[in-house]
């Protein structure tokens, strides 16, 4: 369905206001339930912690890392609690 | 070298970023004058570090994305038997205008025909409407994603039913 096809079947007339409703409409969506999924892969740098999401991701379904001895990515569980640390070089 | 990394890593959500964590059981253990002695400093037990080693490509994210949400042509119809090529078209490369298709399939964009009605009559300060709408977004919203799921009904019949 093309923009204009949106446009005159809600009545809106502004074009740049019909496009930003639509891109809201898009991210509910997306926000609810799984139309678009992707993966995003990046490097896990020796002795760094954060990484930061991917800056299109709207709904985070699993973090895998790869496994390098059968080159498989596994799924990685959340902490649910903050662990408790003793030492850190690189506190937040 | 990773292992049994769905046993071994950890991750926790911060903010805009996730701190990853790798479970270790041990210390390190180097050899002095054939003697095995504990580095002075390094961990010890069950612990959480930070990542101990690079991989190329390993930490992997999957989740729902903002993906070309305006493209060329209309994405629910066929190109022969083949499914359409589609080009995203954005304001920055001055191709997305009336004529750009949204990306998704036919129900979910009259979902967000329901939705710029809701927003139209949100903005006229027509609340009832605007709700009335909502509600018919998410039906259509969860109505196509049904679509994708097969089950079946199966009850039992009671061995007192009356046939």
């Amino acid at each position: 369905m093309t923009v204009q096809e949106v446009m005159e079947r809600t009545g809106v007339k502004n074009t740049n206001l019909a496009i930003a409703w639509i891109r809201d409409a898009i991210h509910l969506i997306q926000s609810n339930s799984d139309d678009q999924v992707a993966t995003w892969k990046t490097n896990i740098v020796d002795k760094t912690r954060e990484y930061p999401f991917p800056s299109n991701l709207i709904r985070l379904q699993s973090i895998s890392v790869l496994d390098t001895t059968d080159s498989k990515y596994k799924r990685i569980k959340r902490l649910v609690q903050t662990p408790t640390i003793s030492e850190d070089t690189d506190p937040e | 070298m990773s292992y049994k990394t769905n046993e071994n890593w950890f991750y926790r959500v911060v903010g805009r970023n996730i701190n990853l964590w790798q479970s270790v059981d041990g210390t390190t253990v180097d050899e002095l004058a054939g003697h095995k002695i504990k580095l002075p400093g390094s961990f010890y037990g069950a612990q959480l570090i930070y990542p101990s080693e690079s991989i190329d490509d390993g930490l992997m994210f999957e989740g729902t994305a903002y993906i070309e949400p305006f493209v060329d042509v209309d994405p629910s119809e066929l190109d022969g038997a083949n499914n359409p090529t589609l080009t995203e078209e954005t304001v920055a490369l001055s191709t997305l205008d009336e004529d750009s298709h949204v990306n998704l399939n036919r129900f979910l964009s009259l979902a967000v025909c329901d939705y710029v009605k809701a927003m139209s009559s949100d903005l006229g300060g027509d609340i009832p409407t605007k709700e009335y709408y909502m509600k018919e977004f998410w039906k259509k919203v969860g109505d196509n994603a049904s679509n994708k799921k097969i089950f079946s009904l199966v009850s039992t019949t009671s061995p007192h039913s009356v046939k």
